[in-house]
């Protein structure tokens, strides 16, 4: 990697409003060293793999809140597979059952995050994992 | 720095057992003095704390003037506060269903909550919307759904609140009206409240469906109607809850609160209405976090500083315009996945203080919040909470029985000057409707909700769960998981699709049109609302059309144009 920074797309899907998680994580994500592309709200599985390329991202990172994670989750996973992102991790963050954990990695997610994480351990995953 | 407490994980059984931890756990002691707001508080408070009190003046009874004790002499003696679990599951359909199963239950008042996509203005046909009806809440589109809802609950018998927030909210209260003349209900005898509160929705995601002229446009226009034409109901509850849901600290909820209520006030002046004409029905809707004292104190600075508000700036003569009356919605931030049964307590610890700040009316939360919508069983757990404190505990027997302790009077002075210092830096930032214009708010809540992050991450502030007593993450929930049935969502889909193709479109027409005049000519736009709902106009439909004239995209998402041109 170099001295290069890590570069990290945060980004909601769909039509949920709740920011302040995907907020404060690209917030603190900077203050971790990384370089964050902060995509905001209304975002869909094709601008989300769009802004990952142009920005040349090494992570694509998910925030869920209003139970559409099992919604857009394969769609983006579709999308990452359909471009040849094999080197893009994909994390997601949010409000899900811990059932449901283990369904997104199935589906091709690198890693979930719930609510009560704390942000250094997600700091320390990306450095350790970014391909 | 602090040290932080002696950090324990269950989960780490690596090591022998620390006898010496033991022994500092034994003589551990809170690692601060301070509230969850951040304002440090003596060891102990005295006579002398409270020797410049004025108590007739500054804190009074309950029933009297500032209302600081409460806005009811005799409180839950006269009744209750009304046990109320919001719902809003798939379809309208299915949300009657759950809503009606919480009445059996002993639920006193229904309060159903309207989805991201009804909020949002779009009608369940719209490519944005057909990934997510359903999915937070439920989506009426028409007046057809707004009768499923309704089906055979005696309008005339029941309290509902209706949880449209957004500029949606007067197509709600369009909807309800109308299902409620043809059943052949007098609305002036409905008992209820809707949440109305656009201008704090934007700060919920709900940007594109609330630019603010839009907001207090319509928001006025669903209070201003109910003010005259149903004077039992309440026409908005002013939402500190999700405004504290974003970071803020205590004070802040109740300044930034009171500046989004007064923008509505203002313009209810502006038009004419005296304040003791409509500010009897004003109400709001308040968060009850996880620091207890802090909390009560907060209800009662709050309480003061609007009767104030009411009496001083604004000239209301009637006691009921100084009153404020508010739910309770525990806070659903402090809710964690993390060991999701000690979320149970939380509420209940939330619930407690709401009721010995004297709240009318409480949601709790139910303890699988964190993880998915409320099964059948977390609802049923969240009103027990309820019925717990409102049958078991004896809290109900005196009004405000913290009233004269030397610490909460003292707190809730601290809370009330805090809160002013707020409302005072919001007025030099040119008054909140320029604080919302120009972001200011926006960069508040960021800053706060980064504070709060790294206060957990700091160890500043301890979550049993997540960084302290922390276990090996849950595999499953413990009472099951709420899903959404997939044909609830496709089925209302469908029928709006069947309803565009089938109705009467000359009459549909001519009461779009009709909306549409009202608007330019800057009438209330509720009472054509009602019509066009009763000629089967829907949700985006009526939204767009008042969204055109005030020179907005007919679609929030910008996809779809208006049908009507």
């Amino acid at each position: 990697m170099g001295t290069e920074k890590i570069k990290v797309i945060v980004s909601k899907v769909g039509l949920d409003g709740h920011d302040r998680g995907a907020k404060v994580v690209a917030s603190l994500l900077k203050e971790g060293g990384m370089e964050v592309v902060y995509l905001g709200m209304y975002q869909t599985p094709e601008s989300i793999i769009k802004a990952a390329i142009d920005e040349d991202a090494d992570v694509i990172g998910l925030s869920y809140l209003s139970g559409e994670h099992l919604v857009y989750t394969p769609k983006i996973v579709e999308e990452m597979k359909k471009n040849g992102m094999d080197d893009v991790l994909l994390v997601v963050g949010g409000s899900f059952p811990p059932e449901d954990i283990e369904v997104m990695k199935q589906m091709g997610v690198d890693e979930v995050f719930r609510g009560g994480s704390r942000i250094p351990s997600i700091v320390n995953y990306i450095t350790e994992n970014v391909r | 720095m602090s040290q932080g407490p002696i950090s324990r994980s269950i989960a780490d059984k690596s090591s022998e057992v620390n006898w010496d931890d033991y022994l500092k756990s034994y003589y551990e002691k809170p690692q601060s003095g301070r509230t969850w707001s951040g304002y440090e508080l003596k060891e102990i408070y005295t006579p002398e704390d409270r020797a410049g009190e004025n108590y007739k003046q500054d804190v009074g009874d309950a029933g009297d003037y500032p209302f600081t004790r409460g806005i009811h002499r005799n409180m839950f003696r006269g009744r209750f506060w009304t046990r109320r679990e919001v719902v809003g599951i798939g379809s309208p359909a299915d949300t009657h269903q759950r809503a009606a199963f919480c009445f059996e239950q002993g639920g006193s008042g229904l309060n159903t909550i309207a989805d991201v996509t009804y909020e949002m203005g779009l009608d369940p046909d719209h490519p944005w919307a057909q990934q997510e009806v359903g999915l937070t809440g439920v989506n009426i589109s028409s007046i057809k759904d707004m009768e499923i809802l309704v089906g055979d609950i005696p309008l005339d018998k029941v309290s509902w609140s209706l949880i449209t927030a957004s500029t949606a909210a007067a197509p709600t209260m369009a909807q309800y009206v109308a299902v409620a003349q043809q059943k052949g209900y007098d609305i002036a005898g409905l008992r209820g409240s809707i949440q109305n509160d656009p201008v704090h929705f934007r700060y919920c995601g709900f940007r594109p469906a609330c630019p603010l002229d839009l907001s207090i446009k319509l928001g006025c226009d669903v209070m201003e109607f109910c003010a005259r034409s149903m004077p039992k109901w309440h026409y908005t509850t002013v939402n500190t809850y999700d405004l504290r849901e974003q970071g803020i600290t205590a004070p802040q909820e109740v300044a930034f609160g009171f500046g989004i209520a007064m923008c509505y006030v203002d313009e209810l002046i502006r038009r004419g209405l005296n304040i003791d004409e409509f500010a009897p029905r004003f109400a709001f809707y308040v968060s009850c976090h996880v620091d207890f004292f802090e909390e009560i104190a907060k209800i009662r600075a709050a309480r003061r500083i609007w009767a104030r508000l009411m009496k001083e700036k604004y000239g209301a003569k009637d006691p009921r315009s100084m009153q404020f009356r508010f739910a309770v919605h525990t806070a659903g931030c402090s809710l964690i996945p993390q060991q999701p049964l000690n979320n149970i307590v939380r509420i209940a610890y939330q619930a407690l203080a709401a009721v010995l700040g004297g709240v009318q009316s409480l949601h709790c939360c139910s303890y699988d919040e964190p993880m998915c919508l409320p099964t059948e069983k977390g609802h049923v757990q969240a009103l027990r909470t309820q019925q717990i404190l409102a049958y078991e505990t004896g809290v109900t027997n005196v009004a405000d029985p913290l009233g004269g302790s030397y610490f909460i009077e003292s707190l809730t002075d601290k809370i009330e000057e805090e809160a002013q210092k707020v409302m005072q830096e919001v007025e030099e930032v040119g008054g909140m409707e320029e604080a919302i214009r120009s972001e200011w708010l926006d960069r508040r809540f960021e800053l706060e909700a980064v504070k709060r992050q790294k206060e957990v991450d700091n160890g500043e502030k301890l979550i049993v769960g997540v960084n302290i007593f922390t276990s090996e993450a849950e595999t499953c929930t413990p009472l099951g998981v709420q899903r959404i049935a997939e044909q609830s969502a496709r089925r209302q889909i469908q029928d709006v699709i069947e309803l565009k193709r089938t109705r009467d479109k000359a009459r549909l027409n001519e009461a779009i049109e009709r909306l549409r005049e009202d608007v330019l000519q800057g009438k209330n736009s509720i009472p054509a609302m009602i019509e066009a709902t009763k000629a089967s106009a829907t949700t985006a439909e009526l939204l767009g059309t008042v969204r055109e004239v005030y020179g907005y995209q007919y679609d929030p998402m910008g996809i779809i144009e208006s049908p009507f041109r």
